[in-house]
């Protein structure tokens, strides 16, 4: 968990207007050793992103305010190009096609299963630092 | 002993048994004796007072035209016989004659009085020469009949024989009067019995002082009760059902204790487990002293009628439920969200834990907040549970409370959040925060919601996601009733009668039921309120229904 302020190119932004997810994504993710700064909403998060690199972002879609694909598709233009890890309660194959073509590297329907999730992350981070 | 003293003596030894005799006789018409005996009586009491008389009474028929038999118990039978339905007139013997004139006749000589030409042969034979009658009246003044007294010779009544005529026609008034009145009592009594039956009407009358009760038999058959059976008002409210009973005891004791009406509807329950449905209307009635006399009332049989609104509650209770359960199956993304969201946190939480543990690293005071949030996650789930269960399930969902609506309407936006988000569209609100509060249903008035909530998400899903609004306000009507609008920014409802959406199986979507509305304004209806849909001005439905605000001393509880 980040307390410094400090930015860190390492650590996963994390996305969810839900409160007790966003805490325990926190957590899962802490406990795998992992920096998180977390966001409670989009706009928040879009701001962050506007001056800091962020490497990887694990977002829930369709957040209350902003329609979901739209924060997606502006999470994805951000330069650099963060990795995109969804997290959705909804099981949508029609919105997941849509979602996936906007170039998130992965996809996980709340709940998942923790291990493969922490991989995902893992995965993303070690692209990220290959091509930077 | 002096000669006057003597016949003082004598007069009272022969007057004491006359007294006592018509004693016995008003004594038999105070017992409602039939009236012949009481009139046979009248008559030998009579010829009893004089040597060599013979008497009769004629009663006048109902028609006023014809005499007849009354009592002649020493005249020949072929006299009665004859004499028996003949027509009054000006010349129709003594007693025909005397109740046409309305005055006493005397005929001293039958065989030479032209009264009597229709009948001196007959009187010939009978060997009756004299013959003085003498009308008797009501006492409204009618001619009731007349008393006639017959000798064998030929001559006028005397003193003592006018005497006796006066107490005879006296007496035999009174007789006769009552007989008339009994039988008009006996008359109106079956009319109304008449009436009663074909109007399926039970009477009852119950005497409080005496613990007693009298049914007719129409009441005996709805109630059960064998028609020997002495009743009373303990047996009779003993049929009413348990659960009711308290109720109608109070009602019964309000009317006897204000001499006032008393109106129920309430189950009887018969021997053998039969159950009636009846609605019972009484009254009380006060003597002249302003003392409870009886309470009457009518009883009237309803099951069938009943029977046939039971069905119809239960078939519209049944599709109300189907509608809810549809509207649970349209709700599946808010329904699976809602429950992933508390989900996914204790999953997170708990492979956290396990991390942690396995790393060796745990803190207790992290490992006590990674169980505290668990805790309160799955409380979470279980409210989203309930919730769930409290729209679908079949019963129980009409007990009301004092709601504010602008909170079910809050919460039914929470319900359906997702939906609106993954359908990409706002709903947004305007609330009356002066609106008053209101008495209902709360899983009715969420479902009422429901449906014009997701009809308005279907109204608007043909638009541009920028365009796809609906708004949901509030106002308050004079703080008389409250007021809840659901309006769309869709194509808006057919326009030659816009309240045809609310008819059965109207429907303009694709996998509609076409009930969803039926059922909304039944409800809307069953709480006192109106509902009606109109296309606003500046496009879109809007459907508004309002609902009367709560009483002042209804319980208030938190919405």
């Amino acid at each position: 968990m980040n307390s410094s302020g400090e930015s860190d190119a390492s650590e996963i932004c994390l996305v969810d207007d839900d409160l007790s997810v966003l805490r325990s994504m926190e957590y899962l993710l802490a406990s795998d050793g992992l920096a998180v700064r977390a966001f409670n909403k989009p706009e928040e998060f879009l701001a962050h992103a506007a001056a800091h690199p962020v490497s990887v972002v694990v977002t829930d879609i369709w957040m209350e305010g902003v329609t979901g694909l739209e924060v997606l598709a502006r999470m994805c233009a951000l330069s650099p190009r963060p990795r995109v890890i969804v997290i959705t309660a909804r099981d949508d194959l029609a919105a997941r096609a849509t979602a996936m073509q906007i170039g998130p590297v992965a996809f996980f329907i709340k709940p998942f299963d923790d291990e493969k999730f922490l991989a995902a992350v893992h995965d993303a981070l070690s692209q990220a630092k290959s091509t930077t | 002993m002096s000669e006057r003293d003597k016949s003082d003596k004598e007069h009272h030894e022969k007057e004491e048994p006359f007294y006592a005799g018509q004693t016995r006789i008003l004594e038999m018409v105070a017992a409602n004796d039939p009236l012949p005996e009481v009139l046979t009586n009248l008559v030998l009491l009579m010829e009893a007072q004089a040597e060599g008389m013979l008497c009769s009474i004629l009663v006048l028929s109902a028609d006023g035209m014809r005499v007849r038999h009354g009592a002649a118990p020493s005249l020949p039978e072929a006299y009665v016989k004859a004499v028996n339905g003949a027509r009054i007139g000006p010349r129709n013997g003594s007693c025909g004659t005397a109740m046409y004139l309305k005055r006493p006749v005397v005929v001293t000589d039958v065989l030479a009085d032209p009264l009597w030409a229709d009948y001196r042969h007959l009187a010939e034979i009978c060997g009756l020469r004299a013959c003085w009658s003498t009308p008797i009246f009501s006492p409204q003044g009618d001619v009731l009949g007349s008393f006639a007294m017959y000798r064998q010779e030929q001559r006028g009544p005397n003193a003592e024989e006018r005497r006796l005529t006066q107490i005879a026609t006296h007496i035999a008034g009174i007789a006769i009067e009552r007989q008339r009145v009994q039988e008009t009592l006996r008359e109106r009594d079956a009319r109304i019995n008449l009436a009663a039956e074909s109007a399926d009407l039970a009477f009852w009358v119950i005497y409080p002082e005496q613990n007693s009760a009298w049914m007719s038999d129409k009441g005996r058959k709805i109630y059960g009760f064998d028609s020997k059976l002495p009743l009373t008002r303990d047996l009779i409210c003993g049929r009413v059902h348990a659960d009711e009973r308290s109720a109608v005891h109070a009602a019964f004791d309000r009317a006897c204790a204000s001499h006032t009406t008393f109106e129920s509807e309430h189950r009887l329950v018969l021997p053998y487990g039969k159950t009636r449905w009846v609605i019972v209307r009484g009254r009380c009635l006060e003597d002249e002293y302003g003392h409870l006399l009886e309470l009457i009332g009518v009883t009237i049989d309803v099951s069938a009628q009943k029977q046939s609104d039971l069905q119809l509650q239960i078939q519209r209770e049944e599709m109300s439920h189907l509608n809810r359960v549809a509207l649970m199956g349209e709700m599946t993304a808010s329904v699976a969200h809602e429950l992933n969201q508390p989900l996914t946190a204790i999953a997170n939480n708990a492979a956290a834990a396990r991390r942690f543990l396995e790393r060796g690293k745990i803190n207790p005071v992290l490992l006590q907040q990674l169980l505290q949030d668990m805790v309160a996650d799955s409380q979470r789930a279980g409210e989203v549970i309930r919730g769930i269960r409290s729209l679908v399930q079949k019963d129980k969902n009409v007990a009301r409370s004092v709601l504010n609506l602008n909170a079910v309407i809050a919460d039914t936006l929470r319900l359906v959040s997702s939906d609106v988000l993954m359908r990409e569209s706002v709903a947004t609100t305007e609330m009356d925060h002066s609106l008053p509060q209101v008495e209902a249903a709360p899983v009715q008035i969420q479902q009422v919601l429901l449906n014009l909530i997701m009809n308005a998400l279907d109204a608007v899903e043909a638009l541009p996601p920028a365009e796809r609004r609906i708004i949901i306000s509030t106002r308050s009507l004079n703080g008389e009733s409250a007021e809840v609008s659901v309006r769309d920014f869709g194509a808006g409802l057919p326009t030659d009668r816009p309240d045809k959406v609310f008819d059965h199986f109207f429907s303009t979507k694709q996998t509609g039921m076409g009930m969803g509305l039926t059922i909304v304004r039944s409800i809307i209806e069953t709480h006192g309120g109106k509902i009606s849909a109109e296309n606003a001005p500046d496009g879109g439905a809007r459907f508004s229904f309002h609902l009367p605000a709560a009483r002042r001393d209804s319980k208030s509880q938190a919405a």
